[in-house]
């Protein structure tokens, strides 16, 4: 696995080179503070209506529910702009010549990229972090459910970034893989209110509850409600694993045909 | 070293290296010649387990290319026809990720990359962005990348394009100083390199292997070779002396400001020692004398059908 090592090391380097990475960041978070600052609003008037004893059912934990969900949905638009050059760009520069003819496993060079792009969004949610503590100092949000919230966040993080690095292994245009890791990943959120209206019975398959079940969405809610159930920890699990894995073929494949 | 038993590739439908086969032997340095187009990328490619045949074998150091890609790789540097370079890195740093790269364990990695710096000439812009170089520094930081490890087997995609002829020279006495202790299969598409260089050649042409051979045998495969020598006096004597010599077959004077005379003779060394002998004892004040690689030339260009018109 040193080879891994060995990717992650420069892949990093190469991130914070390059403008991308704290422009990316940069947005995430000015988008976050928006978002932010409308839950503090909605929280605001909240408590003068309570305050007046017309308080309608909105607690702390249900906004934060709320932020987490747009949260999840926004790194939907930003993994595609850091999981973009994983691979494309190895190819556009021809360096892929390189790590494919050095004595590095293939393994070692899909979980070099994947891991170097997983621990710069987790920086990037980390950062989001701070929101959390103007939380803790201004009321008492439910510690547990953030808790667990970052855990779903994490798990939905490395299920999007595989999904990027597959679509960028697959191309040598950052943009086009950019573009089609986005539409991917919105499809995918999409999957959920699609299912839910879908009632129809193909065959043996209940195509409702099935695209549902493919969609990130409905698991990520789970973890944002408070529920840390091991079905969803596996949904994303064997996303991830799937998506290293048919990566992992395709730059593979470079040999095979 | 390296073996390579019917080798093909087919892209798509199109073929680029059709039954391709050769052998290296280990120390050897062999030059791929070829007119663009010819398929010395694509095999060196297939050497390189970068790609895989469409079918053939190839074996480097005993282990074959498909088989046992890893123990293949880790005894080769390659040098590709773009070299493999990050913009965005310094020079040190891109060494340094390439030496991780290449398992060289940590101790030896700062001596390592220096030697190879001092090698490749890059002592200077270790400290640049690699984006920022100049083509020829580009490609010598490549060939850094190729050295670093002191691999067996080296493979060299046209090392010498878009240098300047200082580093063009510098580069093949870099090549040379490695006959016998590394086996080099080098690509080009310029004759007098091979010829200054190598020690065999393979001559490939859309695909196929037309010849290969050694260059001692190749220079004579006319038959005769031609030597340009340069006098300061020109006399009957010296052409008559020079026709005398044993195994010369023809020798023409020109005189247009310099006095030169060019001798065709049979492509021997010894012949080469005995004309010089003949020209000093004949007091014509010797100036220079080279062989013109004429013969070499020839012979490629009828091998590859080219038409180009040679004086
Ligand atoms: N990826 C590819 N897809 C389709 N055809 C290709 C591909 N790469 C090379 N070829 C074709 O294969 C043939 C051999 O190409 P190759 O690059 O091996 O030639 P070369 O000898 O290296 O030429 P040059 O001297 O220009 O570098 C050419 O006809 C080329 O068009
Ligand atoms: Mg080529």
């Amino acid at each position: 696995m040193n080879g891994a090592v060995a990717i992650v090391k420069k892949e990093l380097r190469s991130y914070f080179y390059s403008p991308v990475a704290y422009v990316i960041m940069g947005v995430f978070l000015f988008v976050m503070g928006v978002i932010f600052a409308k839950f503090v609003a909605i929280y605001e008037a909240y408590n003068r209506a309570r305050a007046f004893g017309q308080a309608q059912g909105i607690t702390l934990d249900k906004l934060a529910l709320y932020m987490y969900q747009n949260m999840a949905f926004i790194l939907c638009f930003v993994t595609p702009f850091l999981t973009m050059k994983l691979f494309a760009e190895e190819r556009r520069q021809q360096t892929f010549e390189l790590l494919l003819t050095a004595p590095l496993r293939g393994v070692e060079l899909v979980l070099g990229k994947f891991i170097s792009a997983y621990i710069l969004m987790v920086l990037m949610v980390g950062l989001s972090f701070i929101y959390v503590v103007f939380m803790i100092l201004w009321g008492n949000p439910e510690m547990g459910i953030i808790f667990s919230t970052y855990i779903g966040l994490l798990l939905a993080l490395a299920c999007y970034i595989s999904l990027g690095a597959l679509i960028s292994a697959m191309t040598s245009s950052q943009a086009i893989a950019a573009v089609w890791t986005f539409i991917v990943l919105l499809l995918l959120w999409l999957l959920q209110s699609l299912g839910q209206g879908v009632t129809t019975k193909w065959g043996f398959i209940d195509w409702g509850p099935t695209l549902v079940y493919i969609s990130p969405l409905g698991h990520f809610n789970s973890f944002a409600e408070g529920l840390i159930h091991i079905k969803d920890v596996i949904y994303f699990l064997t996303f991830t694993i799937f998506m290293l894995f048919l990566t992992h073929r395709v730059v593979e494949s470079n040999r095979w045909r | 070293m390296i073996e390579v038993r019917s080798l093909t590739k087919k892209y798509g439908e199109r073929l680029a290296v059709d039954d391709v086969s050769f052998a290296v032997q280990r120390g050897e340095i062999l030059g791929f010649l070829g007119q663009n187009g010819a398929g010395k990328t694509t095999t060196m490619k297939i050497l390189t387990c970068f790609m895989p045949a469409s079918s053939g074998t190839a074996t480097v150091a005993g282990f074959d290319v498909f088989e046992k890609p890893l123990e293949v790789k880790k005894r080769i540097g390659y040098l590709p026809e773009i070299p493999p370079v990050y913009p965005e890195l310094l020079v040190s740093e891109y060494l340094s990720f390439v030496a991780e790269l290449k398992r060289i364990p940590r101790s030896e990695r700062p001596r390592k990359i220096d030697r190879v710096l001092e090698r490749c000439n890059l002592g200077s812009v270790r400290k640049r962005l690699i984006g920022n170089l100049s083509k020829g520094y580009r490609q010598r930081v490549g060939l850094a990348q190729a050295l670093i490890h002191d691999p067996e087997v080296l493979i060299l995609d046209e090392p010498t394009i878009g240098l300047d002829p200082k580093q063009v020279t510098e580069i093949r006495s870099l090549i040379k100083s490695m006959r016998s202790e590394r086996t080099v299969i080098y690509s080009t598409h310029i004759l007098s390199e091979v010829a200054a260089t190598c020690d065999r050649i393979v001559i490939i042409d859309q695909g196929r292997i037309v010849a290969q051979e050694a260059i001692s045998a190749l220079s004579s495969a006319g038959g005769t070779t031609k030597t340009e020598i340069v006098v300061q006096r020109m006399s009957d004597q010296v052409l008559r002396a020079l026709r005398d010599i044993k195994g010369v077959s023809n020798v023409q004077p020109f005189s247009n400001g310099a006095h030169r005379i060019v001798v065709e003779s049979e492509a021997r060394e010894d012949l080469m020692a005995e004309m010089s002998q003949v020209v000093v004892n004949q007091k014509a004040g010797l100036i220079r004398m080279s062989p013109v690689q004429l013969a070499l030339e020839e012979y490629y260009l009828n091998l590859i059908g080219g038409r180009r018109d040679m004086q």
